[in-house]
């Protein structure tokens, strides 16, 4: 997104005939299937895999993290303190920083918040602030509201494709052409939250400007305050921050067996997730290239 | 406060609902045609069945100084201004229970031939007992199912409150004496600070707190569904009443 060129990126992954491994090639981006490689010609190590897969990851590549790298993990229900105690072993003072995004960073608006662990600084998180910012809204919270800002924006924008599948449905029904009544529904909500964030006004406030007495709007608002619209939404983001805690606790403890997890996972991997390293250097400038961020959750 | 009380004259058939003008220091009649010689401004406050027998047995003293205010519900202005001489400055006022202890919320509309003086006098005597406001008189029923009755869905809110209070453990008077104060106190902010209601609530609302915890539970049971169907039920009924 502009902030770092694409040849100071390095991605890594074991195989070769995934999608986003010849997207990222097209991007200019440098390429391995060595995790150590991509280690030692980075300074900031973004870990893409799925959460079962960081334990291996970090054994893999532990031994060659220096201080200067700071391991940047985006893995669901993975806590700091876990991922710091992995590469202890390796490293006395591994700097970790987590973090939680979601899928539009994709088209550049991505919601992100991130938490610094022990031995990161103030300016490393500043670093990661600044090339996720390229990608959309991104802020630092304190590691224990990340299970919430999973329920919030993390599952979010699944919230929002099903709302937005069925206002074309509505669309559809009342007449309009499935193509139109999607492109307008987006645009809608598109429209409405930009709105809210360019406003100072609350959201009650801006839904009341829309709804003349005895009209349209406030018909269709009765509909959904009758359908238990608002407990829906607040329903699913407590399930979704539980069901994240819930995970996270399962991992904790370990339940299933490494070695287990190792066979049939460590197949897995090969077929599902790459994993990416971002490079950058020293300091960060910003760049015409594009950089990519691609993320699998 | 605004008129002293032997400038009004009461009149009823019975002294029945008299003995409290008197208490009051008004001064009482049995007959409603002296009340229209002695007064310019007249309230009608007689059931709605009842009014156009009455508005047949004033007519012939009524005349374009006086100003003639009907409190019935459902009595349209039309109706009123045709049982009545022609160019006779008529108005339709709705208020609600608390008026009794001034905190009333009323609203009122003009008839044809009543002007700009007539709203304000009319809206400045009755400001006394609360809030007063001019509407067109298509919002007269809306505001019944909202400000009459709403009253009774406080009191029923208010009754649920304390339940509650007293399911967890507290004596009844002593939670109803404070749901009734956080009603008072919620409507006082609302009122004098302007804010819209949902910021107010938002800033009630520590996040993961008790506040947000108990609204969930409100949402589950679509209580703002509930009370737009309440406000709406009312207020057809308010129509369909006016027409019969």
């Amino acid at each position: 997104a502009g902030v770092l060129a694409a040849h100071k990126i390095t991605a890594s992954s074991p195989d070769t005939d995934l999608p986003t491994v010849s997207g990222l090639r097209k991007m200019g981006v440098n390429f391995t299937v060595s995790n150590k490689d991509t280690v030692k010609s980075s300074d900031v190590l973004f870990l893409a895999v799925k959460p079962p897969i960081i334990p291996f990851i970090l054994e893999e590549v532990g031994p060659d993290i220096e201080a200067r790298h700071i391991v940047v993990s985006c893995a669901a229900g993975v806590t700091i303190s876990s991922i710091e105690k992995k590469l202890s072993t390796f490293c006395p003072t591994p700097k970790v920083i987590r973090c939680m995004t979601n899928t539009p960073v994709i088209v550049r608006e991505g919601a992100t918040v991130y938490a610094t662990g022990t031995h990161a600084d103030v300016e490393d998180g500043k670093l990661l602030e600044q090339l996720m910012a390229s990608v959309g809204f991104c802020t630092e919270v304190e590691e224990d509201l990340i299970d919430a800002v999973t329920g919030l924006s993390g599952s979010g924008p699944a919230y929002a494709f099903t709302a937005l599948d069925a206002l074309a449905d509505g669309g559809v029904k009342m007449g309009l052409p499935r193509r139109l009544a999607v492109r307008l529904g987006a645009q809608a909500l598109l429209g409405a939250a930009k709105m809210l964030l360019e406003s100072e006004q609350h959201p009650g406030q801006l839904k009341d400007n829309v709804c003349s007495p005895g009209g349209a709007t406030i018909h269709a608002l009765h509909f959904l305050e009758s359908g238990g619209f608002r407990s829906l939404l607040i329903n699913a983001v407590e399930a979704s921050c539980i069901r994240t805690r819930e995970l996270q606790h399962l991992a904790d403890q370990e339940k299933i067996s490494p070695a287990a997890i190792k066979k049939t996972l460590l197949d897995k991997v090969k077929l599902e997730s790459p994993s990416l390293s971002v490079a950058s250097a020293g300091k960060v400038s910003l760049f015409n290239n594009k950089s990519p961020s691609s993320k699998k959750n | 406060g605004k008129v002293p009380a032997n400038s009004i004259l009461a009149s009823a058939p019975s002294d029945k609902n008299l003995d409290a003008w008197r208490e009051l220091g008004c001064r009482t009649t049995h007959c409603n045609l002296e009340v229209l010689q002695e007064s310019t401004l007249v309230f009608l406050a007689t059931k709605p069945h009842i009014l156009p027998g009455v508005l047949q047995e004033i007519r012939p003293a009524v005349g374009p100084h006086h100003v003639v205010v009907s409190l019935a519900a459902g009595v349209t202005l039309q109706t009123l201004q045709r049982l009545l001489p022609a160019g006779t400055k008529v108005l339709r006022l709705m208020p609600n229970l608390p008026c009794v202890v001034q905190a009333g919320a009323m609203v009122f509309a003009r008839g044809s031939s009543a002007g700009d003086g007539e709203a304000t006098l009319l809206k400045s005597l009755l400001s006394s007992c609360g809030l007063c406001e001019e509407v067109p008189e298509s919002y007269i029923n809306i505001h019944t199912g909202l400000s009459g009755s709403g009253v009774a869905y406080v009191y029923l809110f208010a009754e649920a409150l304390a339940e509650g209070a007293v399911k967890m453990g507290m004596p009844g008077g002593l939670a109803s004496r404070i749901a009734a104060q956080t009603l008072l106190g919620a409507a006082k902010m609302m009122l004098e600070t302007g804010e819209h209601p949902a910021k107010l609530r938002g800033d009630v609302c520590t996040p993961g707190g008790t506040t947000i915890h108990a609204l969930h539970q409100l949402e589950k049971g679509a209580l703002r569904a509930t009370v737009m169907n309440a406000v709406e039920a009312a207020t057809n009924r308010a129509c369909d009443m006016a027409k019969d």
